[in-house]
């Protein structure tokens, strides 16, 4: 009886995927503006479509993917983290710094996600426990944790880093990229938290009904703090990337980079009410916007003008989201 | 009143599942509830009445553990209990079922039943997901649900969602559900589904309270029948032993009337407001009514049958789908911004979230909706706003010592005279109050009121909307009675009592 529900399993995912699909019918929205993107882009640059070019997409959306995985729990709390940018940047100078000064790997990556823990505790405890906005929260944090990385290298970059730490960038298993690798299985643990177990459903209904998940005796607030504590970690894991990219530790390495991720969030149709989240969406959220990027790089738009492209991709994507609702 | 021991109870004494002696809760100025018991048995619903106001949200929300009564004890199948919280009451298996329900939109109808509770899978953390499937799936069967499983909650009615609510508290065991007028948003076909749902569930001996204001379903549905009025128990009842009438009456009770009465109007004059077959999507329909230059017309009914909805409609915040609203003669189409051209007012419910900016001052307050009269140029001048403040606070009485003072800090009295002030300096004609005297002291409502009176009686037209039953009858010159988003009645001032407001306001057959 037991392998029977087993062998039943692959027919019932089918069916949850199409339910999923469904409600998530937003994220189509995300999809159409990425194929538009690509067609676009195929046609008015030489390159875009270049195997190596398509590789050069993926690997450079992957730092953004470790921010934007995060990113879409918070906003499905009806939260926010404005400081992931410079979380992230803060993390990368002291990953660098500890980097250089041992030679190593693993005790920088450590100080990184140490870094990260610690400002996700400070933001989860000032959203939860203190009841701050998030907005105004994770604004403050920003600013602390801004200061703090320019403090710490007094404004200068920090070089040398050792080739095992850019191995992570640059290396490959496989014949796939090692940031490819990060980022998927990041990916996959997200996708596994997020549909298949409690924790998963409690981020669900902290937005979607926060005073459901008290009834049913969930001590919320804990759930909350993690959430932010998640996205902290993601930060630090992202330094690792970041700084075998840049092979340097810069304390502005990552400036305004918490916009990009919220862009890819909101452009892969998760709404900011309600716990209306998909994980899927923000994949290619983030891909939209690596596209965008990669492709205005190859026309030889400057990265000013790119932000802006970014958000008139976000008010298109919500755009087409509000018309097909009002259709509904 | 009632004896303890009723001659009404049933002849074997059995236990009850449940049984409330002497609860009490009190709010920062209301007794909520006072001294309530109440027995429950297996099997029986249990009907629970009273007006606006009388206990039955806080009844509710001290049974489910959301509020901790002040004094009183809970005895379960005889034995004494404590429901202090949630869990307690989740231990005791009760489950209420609100109006506002407790699901999450975006997780399917089975990741709902089980929310916080979900089986475990093989792995530490993970959801076994077929299990929860087939236990919903089960339970669903028992309630006679078609729905799968899988449905996300958030592309459901509510009829759908209400079932969904009450297959969530039998999952966990409830042997005792509290249901918050079940069949307030559901149309006969599904209320007729919940009907036999409640049939399964007392053959399976659930005990369930049951909170309504339709007497149809008081007597077809109750096995007994307990009243509330201002916190107190004032009734208990079998429905073969009483009728409708002396329900009523028993909610409405003796109540000391506020004695407040005024010179009223018998030479109405022009025509201020007129709705002619109104319906809107907000839920109104087919609403007319009328009220002249002069008169203050009362607009009652019970929460939630349509009368805000009528006042947001009029003032054009809602569209509204048919029919037609005149404005002294001339037709109101636009929003509220030509509702006020034409010398309409609206004085919310809630003067905090909208008639008052609170962080600011009494005299900026006051000439807020003035500004283009006052100011036709665009230039402001602070003298003049100044002045024209304090002419308002000395007309209203309001005690500020002056215009700079926050209107935050004044009393609830006093923060409603401000946004009456606002727009007699708009030189508003038309006042539409919604619940004009909601967390005011007694003192201050009666100087309220004698201050609606001198807007009539200086030929303003006002309309009315009060919970209290009491002020309608005291101040109204006449009063439309509004009963699920249509006008059910119209009552002439000798013809007005509470009881015959709330016949109208009240379901019946």
């Amino acid at each position: 009886m037991h392998e029977m529900t087993v062998r039943a399993e692959p027919v019932e995912g089918v069916g949850k995927l199409t339910a999923r699909l469904k409600h998530a019918g937003s994220a189509s929205g995300a999809l159409m503006m990425l194929i538009v993107l690509c067609a676009v882009f195929a046609f008015s640059t030489e390159n875009f479509l270049d195997g190596a070019n398509l590789v050069n997409v993926a690997v450079q959306s992957t730092i953004l993917l470790l921010l934007a995985l995060p990113m879409t729990l918070i906003i499905m709390t009806e939260g926010l983290d404005l400081s992931m940018g410079a979380v992230l940047t803060l993390a990368n100078v002291v990953l660098a710094t500890v980097a250089v000064n041992t030679g190593g790997v693993s005790l920088a990556l450590l100080a990184a996600l140490g870094v990260g823990l610690a400002f996700g505790l400070v933001n989860g405890t000032l959203v939860s426990r203190l009841g701050i906005p998030p907005f105004v929260a994770t604004l403050g944090t920003l600013g602390a944790a801004q200061g703090l990385a320019l403090v710490v290298t007094d404004g200068q970059s920090v070089v040398g880093i050792p080739a095992s730490v850019q191995m992570f960038y640059s290396g490959a298993f496989l014949g796939v990229p090692a940031p490819i690798w990060i980022a998927g299985i990041a990916y996959a643990l997200f996708h596994v938290v997020l549909y298949h177990t409690r924790f998963g459903a409690n981020v669900f209904a902290l937005g979607g009904n926060r005073e459901a998940l008290t009834l049913a005796g969930v001590r919320t607030r804990l759930y909350l703090v993690a959430v932010y504590v998640i996205g902290g970690l993601m930060a630090g894991l992202a330094a690792l990337l970041l700084t075998a990219r840049i092979s340097s530790g810069h304390p502005t390495a990552a400036l305004g980079m918490e916009f990009d991720a919220i862009a890819a969030v909101a452009v892969g149709g998760t709404s900011f009410e309600k716990g209306k989240g998909w994980l899927l969406g923000t994949l290619i959220g983030v891909l939209a916007v690596g596209v965008l990027r990669n492709g205005l790089n190859l026309m030889g738009v400057t990265s000013a003008v790119q932000v802006s492209a970014i958000g008139l991709l976000v008010i298109l994507a919500l755009m087409i989201d509000a018309f097909r609702g009002k259709q509904s | 009143m009632t004896p303890p021991h009723d001659p009404a109870a049933p002849a074997t004494p059995r236990v009850p599942i449940l049984e409330l002696r002497g609860i009490s809760k009190r709010f920062t100025g209301v007794q909520a509830l006072d001294d309530v018991s109440f027995e429950l048995h297996e099997g029986e619903v249990h009907m629970l009445l009273g007006e606006n106001g009388a206990g039955k949200s806080t009844l509710m929300k001290v049974l489910c553990g959301a509020h901790t009564a002040d004094a009183g004890e809970f005895f379960h199948h005889g034995k004494p209990v404590v429901i202090g919280g949630p869990a307690d009451a989740q231990r005791l298996g009760i489950a209420v079922i609100f109006q506002e329900f407790t699901l999450v939109p975006y997780l399917s109808v089975a990741q709902n039943i089980f929310l916080g509770r979900e089986p475990r899978g093989r792995l530490p953390g993970l959801v076994d997901h077929a299990r929860m499937r087939r236990e919903a799936q089960a339970i669903m069967d028992q309630l006679g649900m078609t729905l799968a499983p899988d449905t996300v909650v958030a592309t459901l009615g509510v009829a759908q969602q209400q079932m969904v609510e009450i297959a969530k508290a039998l999952s966990q065991q409830a042997r005792i559900v509290v249901l918050d007028e079940p069949t307030a948003a559901l149309s006969d076909n599904e209320t007729e589904k919940l009907f036999a749902m409640i049939e399964t569930l007392k053959r399976q001996g659930v005990a369930m309270v049951y909170i309504s204001h339709r007497m149809a379903e008081v007597f077809s549905m109750g096995d007994r029948i307990t009243v509330l009025r201002d916190g107190k128990k004032v009734g208990f009842r079998m429905p073969g032993q009483t009728a409708p009438d002396e329900l009523v009456s028993l909610m409405v009770g003796g109540k000391v009337d506020m004695s407040y009465s005024r010179t009223y109007c018998t030479a109405p004059g022009e025509m201020a407001l007129r709705l002619q077959g109104v319906s809107a999507r907000s839920g109104i329909q087919d609403v007319s009514l009328e009220v002249r230059a002069g008169e203050i017309v009362g607009l009652a009914g019970l929460v939630g049958s349509g009368r805000t909805e009528v006042a947001r409609a009029i003032f054009g915040a809602d569209p509204i789908a048919a029919g037609r609203i005149e404005i002294f003669g001339r037709p109101q189409t636009g929003g509220p911004t030509q509702a006020r051209r034409l010398g309409a007012a609206l004085i919310p419910e809630s003067r905090k979230a909208q008639g008052l900016a609170l962080i600011r001052s009494v005299g900026e307050n006051l000439v807020l909706a003035s500004l283009p009269r006052l100011f036709p140029r665009g230039l402001f001048s602070p003298s003049k706003a100044a002045a024209q403040a304090r002419e308002l606070i000395a007309r209203l009485r309001i005690a500020t010592p002056g215009p700079d003072r926050r209107v935050g800090v004044l009393s609830g009295g006093n923060q409603q005279k401000v946004v009456i002030g606002k727009w007699l300096s708009a030189e508003a004609k038309l006042f539409i109050f919604d619940e004009p005297t909601r967390g005011i002291d007694v003192g201050a409502k009666a100087e309220i009121f004698s201050l609606i009176d001198g807007l009539v009686k200086k030929g303003a037209a006002v309309l009315m909307i009060s919970s209290e039953l009491s002020e309608i009858v005291n101040v109204c010159d006449r009063t439309y009675v509004m009963r699920e988003g249509r006008v059910a009645g119209e009552l002439a001032r000798d013809a007005m009592s509470e009881e015959a407001i709330l016949t109208l306001g009240m379901h019946h057959a």
